[in-house]
């Protein structure tokens, strides 16, 4: 199959998924039963009729539910999310502020939970049924049966309030001026300005949440990698490969490879629920991030927020694992209809 | 699926040869003895069955009864009770004085059956629509398939904190909150095996002697496509309860004054260096969960025969 | 070489660059504070929040002010000196000389009359509080006259509020403000007041970046002395233990939302002191009077009951402060002290249980909001409250409501059986008004009207609106307080105290009951 044509294909799956997630976002927004007049009004405005018929015009909500929804969507088409109740702003101006904090916590999750998990996942398949194989399976397992919040509260009573080896809440000391904006993570704008002391104290206010973060993903990684290694090892090509008298080393590195190409689908997965997984790690560690934007938004009933942010993870999702779709084409010969 | 293989193999409707389920068991008993983690497991679990049901005995104090002369004292503290006896908080008292052993114990009351009935109702609710969609197939496939897809763009989190808000907190709903997030794993899987089942040569047996389409689907298509279900529905009920914890964490759960685990160690964060407080009830979520994850663990190990030794 | 000489430039300028960033840093004074922000605006005509207070304080001046530590007296700030007429309705403040806004601008009568309408005007939240103001006039010899509906005896007090705080209207007009009467649509200064202030005070807003952090520099044009800090900077940490933990390990200076648990643990800690004094905030049930939605608790032998079952000592030792005898924040009046409050006494309880007859008690459900404020958290109170009932055979299941939710149903008096808190919108006995029948608390949202009370106590109520003689007005709330305790449809139980913490070699903290924390009388020690 040519690329363009899975590609189309694929999209053809997209884009009807964004239109569905858009309605689905709605509903839920407007299913939250407070009425946003009450809750956005101060309570001498209440009493005065024009006031709220302005507020319920200027928000749409005198109109039919379905009227609301199709505005909503002719202005999303226009890049416009609308204007966050409670904070007054547009949302998609919220959501730039908060996102980079966010995506830096799960980016940097991610990249400790690949390389902890495939590295105890390739220790495990080779050595299989050894004590180490064994003292790492029970490890990850014990790893991700605790709650995030109680990792995440022993981690700060050991490591940062009784050793102080980590730094506490926040992404950055209150004294320390944020760096000078160009991604948006703290880390690698420190680095890009040259700022080695904030660069520092960004990463040792990171670490800590975005160790706990990636253990989690590390857990179903080492899982993953352990058991695609053992298939692949145990495959005729790979029979062939040793039998053609190549090192076991290269042959090894031969099956990694092949091994990890379900490790990019659970990557995928992952940096989704990251996004949205951080709610109760942000809420601990005060990172300033969209979790805690999206509690905050959903306790107000700030309809217009709890829209955007939904939405937002939602399509991030779906582009990811639409990346990743895209990505099998080259990794898995078995799609391009070869091999197999 | 591997697994279908075997009656293929066997060439036979499922009544004749060994069963699904007999293979199934065999396979699981074969995976106790390999597998010890798995009898620590269960052993847990049963541990935590017990302990739960009675409560009663095994708790020292009511788990409500607060005493605000004796709150935040330590773990091990005794005290004098005015009739001259004397009292022991083994895992020491929270901000109201109460007993948080004897939370920690009744608290298995609330966990235990909120993580089974999500696992059981969405399952069931997952099965009955994937076996729907698998076998109508067409448009009701389509149509009940991008719905899925729909329900798992969301995160579980935030579709939960969405659904609980919009029902209110309370029990139950938190439970349908997570009810409502977890029928589409469920759905898929069963609605892949009712396709690959459907095409077989037993389903077209059935088919060809003029057996009735309820028939087909109930009596032949799902008994094959129940145990897959059944091994994901256990690998999951960590993954429930521990999700369960994180909305009851978030005020999202049971009533405040109810000994739930998730919900006592939020009170943690108020109080951090009273670590007796929300380090106890974090051990018992994470204890049941790891055993859980222990028996499921082992069970995959059979649903999936690569990562089994030989 | 063109090269080469370019490169050296470049290189000194780099080298002056930092080695002028590095200067500046180390001079300037910063105090770090640790607070979790309320802020809602931070327009003084829309702002009406704990966090407002603070930053408006600092940015901000009001005619009339407070002393640093209580609210005892009025003392003069921007009007030097003012007249009250004979039948005290009208007010005429005589301005301070060489007053200068931020801008630069100086202060007039104008800007006076600007500030007032346009808070009037924009229907914002703390508007009600200039709703008494019939007008407001700038004479010609440079003074203001405020022209009142009728006489106010807590009218000065009033004018303390943050929210009286004087705008630069020249500066404000230019950013889309207005202080016309279609304000509440027109006006657009929102948005700039938000990100720059516009005031006398002696800190001037650098940045507000909500739930992060507030930055306040020195106002360069500040009349009056100088503030030791250059530079305050109000970090948001919603979280009390993690504010805790900030300032132990001397990430912040102060921290100002602690619990009590958490400052007893730092009681020995030489490094910091420990702040703990008593709040104006009242926490109270409500027992709605309309019998369809309180049901039992409508009955006023059984709401007395109530006020007899609760643990009065419980609440004091979870939260330190003290019983409020009423709805009356203790302390604003002579007549009522603690030593008139409540105490539990069970047997009184069951007995008026079943005098009213509830002998068996009965089943009901308490809302209230999901909330901590100022280290009190409202679930554990919730709870508490739940087990004292239950003593008494009064079976309660709690609802717990997300704020919004809950204050909606508050408002709009939808809530049977209810915990809330309540602080004083102006610091002086006029308060408690609003607990007595017709005033917005008792009627909006317990239901409780005039025709509820006997025609005596409404003649109390309408004589306590408007009596100005001190010791009158000690008679007359005492009677009123009375009343409300035998037969209020509320059971105050405590005003927690307070606590902060902050490093020992600061100097000058105090907490105000009206704007919290004043920045500018706060230094470094040796």
């Amino acid at each position: 199959m040519a690329f363009h044509i899975y590609f189309l294909r694929r999209l053809l799956f997209v884009v009807p998924l964004l239109f569905g997630i858009t309605i689905m976002a709605f509903l839920i927004a407007n299913a939250v039963p407070a009425d946003p007049v009450t809750a956005n009004l101060p309570q001498n405005a209440l009493n005065d009729e024009n006031l709220v018929q302005a507020f319920r015009e200027k928000w749409g909500l005198d109109q039919p539910l379905h009227v609301q929804y199709l505005t909503y969507i002719g202005n999303l088409l226009q890049g416009d999310m609308g204007r966050s109740i409670k904070t007054g702003r547009p949302v998609i101006d919220d959501i730039k502020q908060f996102l980079p904090a966010t995506m830096e916590l799960a980016t940097l999750s991610i990249v400790i939970g690949l390389f902890l998990g495939v590295g105890v996942g390739i220790i495990s398949a080779v050595y299989r049924n050894s004590l180490i194989d064994y003292v790492s399976r029970i490890f990850s397992l014990i790893g991700v049966s605790f709650p995030v919040f109680v990792l995440a509260l022993i981690g700060l009573a050991v490591l940062y309030a009784q050793l102080g080896i980590v730094a506490g809440p926040g992404r950055l000391g209150f004294r320390t001026a944020d760096p000078p904006l160009v991604t948006g993570f703290f880390t690698v704008d420190a680095l890009l300005a040259g700022d080695l002391k904030t660069f520092q104290e960004a990463f040792s206010h990171i670490i800590l949440p975005a160790f706990i973060l990636g253990s989690y993903v590390a857990g179903t990684i080492a899982r993953v990698t352990r058991s695609s290694l053992l298939e692949v090892l145990g495959m005729d090509y790979m029979r062939t490969a040793r039998a053609k008298g190549l090192g076991e080393r290269r042959v090894l590195w031969h099956g990694v490879r092949n091994a990890l190409i379900p490790v990019v689908t659970i990557i995928g997965l992952s940096y989704g629920n990251l996004l949205a997984g951080t709610v109760l790690t942000e809420s601990i560690f005060a990172w300033p991030g969209i979790g805690r934007y999206m509690f905050r938004a959903s306790t107000s009933q700030d309809f217009p927020a709890i829209m955007g942010v939904s939405m937002l993870i939602a399509i991030i999702y779906i582009v990811v694992n639409f990346v990743v779709d895209m990505l099998y084409f080259f990794l898995d010969p078995r799609i391009r209809g070869e091999g197999r | 699926m591997t697994t279908a293989s075997n009656a293929k193999v066997a060439g036979l409707p499922p009544e004749l040869g060994p069963s699904r389920l007999q293979l199934w068991l065999r396979a699981i008993s074969f995976q106790l003895r390999k597998n010890p983690l798995i009898t620590l497991g269960i052993l847990i679990v049963l541990g935590w069955f017990l302990v739960s049901l009675f409560a009663p005995l095994v708790a020292t104090a009511e788990p409500l009864a607060q005493n605000v002369t004796n709150r935040l004292l330590t773990p091990g503290t005794t005290v004098e009770l005015s009739d001259g006896s004397s009292f022991t908080y083994h895992m020491g008292t929270d901000e109201l004085g109460r007993d948080i052993f004897s939370r920690v114990v009744y608290g298995g009351r609330i966990t235990i059956p909120a993580g089974l009935a999500v696992i059981i109702i969405g399952s069931l609710l997952g099965t009955v629509i994937g076996a729907i969609a698998g076998y109508a197939g067409g448009l009701w496939d389509e149509l009940l398939m991008r719905i899925s897809e729909l329900f798992l763009a969301f995160p579980t989190i935030i579709l939960a904190l969405a659904v609980t808000a919009a029902l209110g907190p309370d029990l139950n709903n938190a439970i349908l909150a997570l009810v409502v997030v977890w029928w589409p794993t469920y759905a898929r899987l069963v609605r892949s095996l009712v396709l690959e089942i459907k095409s077989q040569e037993f389903v077209e047996a059935a088919r060809s002697i003029g057996a009735s389409n309820r028939y087909i689907l109930f009596r032949t298509i799902l008994p094959n496509a129940i145990a897959p279900a059944i091994v994901l529905a256990t690998l999951d009920i960590g993954n429930a309860i521990l999700t369960f914890a994180g909305l009851s964490f978030l005020g999202l759960g049971a009533e405040p004054s109810s000994p739930e685990w998730g919900r006592m160690v939020a009170i943690g964060i108020d109080f951090f260096d009273q670590w007796w407080m929300w380090l106890y009830p974090g051990l018992a979520i994470a204890s049941l969960v790891m055993a859980f994850n222990f028996i499921g663990d082992g069970l995959r190990d059979v649903a999936d025969p690569r990562t089994r030794n030989g | 070489m063109k090269l080469a000489r370019r490169l050296r430039l470049l290189i000194m300028i780099a080298v002056f660059v930092v080695s002028v960033a590095m200067v500046a840093a180390q001079d300037e004074a910063v105090l770090v504070i640790g607070h979790a922000e309320s802020t809602d605006s931070l327009d003084p005509a829309r702002g009406y929040t704990q966090t407002t207070g603070i930053v408006n304080r600092a940015a901000y001046e009001t005619l009339v002010t407070f002393p640093d530590q209580d609210a005892s007296e009025i003392l003069p700030l921007l009007a030097t000196d003012w007249t009250i007429s004979e039948d005290g309705t009208e007010y005429t403040f005589t301005l301070r000389d060489g007053v200068t806004f931020a801008s630069g601008n100086s202060l007039t009568a104008d800007d006076v009359v600007f500030t007032i309408q346009r808070l009037q005007n924009v229907q914002g939240n703390p508007s009600f509080l200039a709703s008494n103001i019939e007008s407001v006039v700038a004479n010609e010899d440079g003074t203001v006259t405020f022209t009142l509906a009728a006489a106010r005896p807590a009218f000065l007090a009033e004018l303390t509020n943050n929210a009286f705080s004087i705008t630069d209207a020249a500066t404000v007009m230019e950013n889309g403000g207005t202080d016309a009467a279609d304000a509440a649509e027109t006006d657009a200064a929102e948005v700039y007041l938000n990100s720059t202030s516009a005031g006398t005070g002696p800190y001037m807003l650098e940045s507000w970046e909500p739930q992060v952090e507030t930055v306040l520099v020195k106002n360069p044009n500040y009349w009056g002395d100088e503030p030791y800090y250059d530079r305050v900077i109000i970090t948001n940490i919603a979280e009390a233990a993690t504010q805790k933990i900030a300032l132990e390990a001397g990430d912040i200076d102060l921290a100002l939302d602690l619990t009590r648990d958490q400052v007893a643990t730092l009681e020995g800690n030489e490094n910091l002191t420990v702040y703990s004094g008593p709040s104006v905030y009242t926490h109270f049930l409500l027992m709605n009077a309309d019998p369809e939605l309180g049901g039992p608790v409508s009955d006023p032998t059984v709401q007395l009951a109530i006020r007899y079952a609760l643990d009065y000592e419980g609440y004091k030792a979870l939260w330190g402060g003290v019983t409020p005898p009423t709805n009356l924040t203790v302390g604003l009046v002579a007549a009522y002290g603690e030593d008139k409050a409540f105490t539990r006494d069970l047997d009184r309880a069951r007995e008026l249980l079943s005098e009213a007859g509830y002998a068996d008690g009965f089943d009901i459900t308490l809302s209230y909001p999901d909330f901590t404020w100022q280290g009190v958290n409202m679930n554990t109170n919730a709870q508490k409250i739940q087990a004292d009932l239950a003593e008494v055979g009064i079976n309660v299941t709690l609802n717990p409501g997300e704020l919004q939710v809950s204050l909606e149903e508050y408002r709009n008096g939808d809530q049977g059986f209810a915990y809330w808190f309540w602080g004083p919108d102006i610091l002086d006995p006029i308060d408690v008004i609003s607990f007595l029948p017709g005033g917005k608390v008792a009627s909006e949202r317990a239901n409780w009207m005039p025709e509820n009370a006997p025609a005596e106590i409404n003649d109390l109520i309408a004589q306590a609106s408007v009596e100005t003689d001190q010791a009158a007005r000690v008679e007359l709330f005492a009677q009123l307080q009375d009343y409300l305790q035998e037969s209020g449809a509320f059971a105050p139980f405590i005003n927690p105290a307070v606590q902060a913490a902050y490093r020992s070699d600061l100097q000058g903290f105090v907490y105000h009951p009206q704007w919290t924390l004043d920045v500018a009388i706060l230094s470094l020690g040796e």
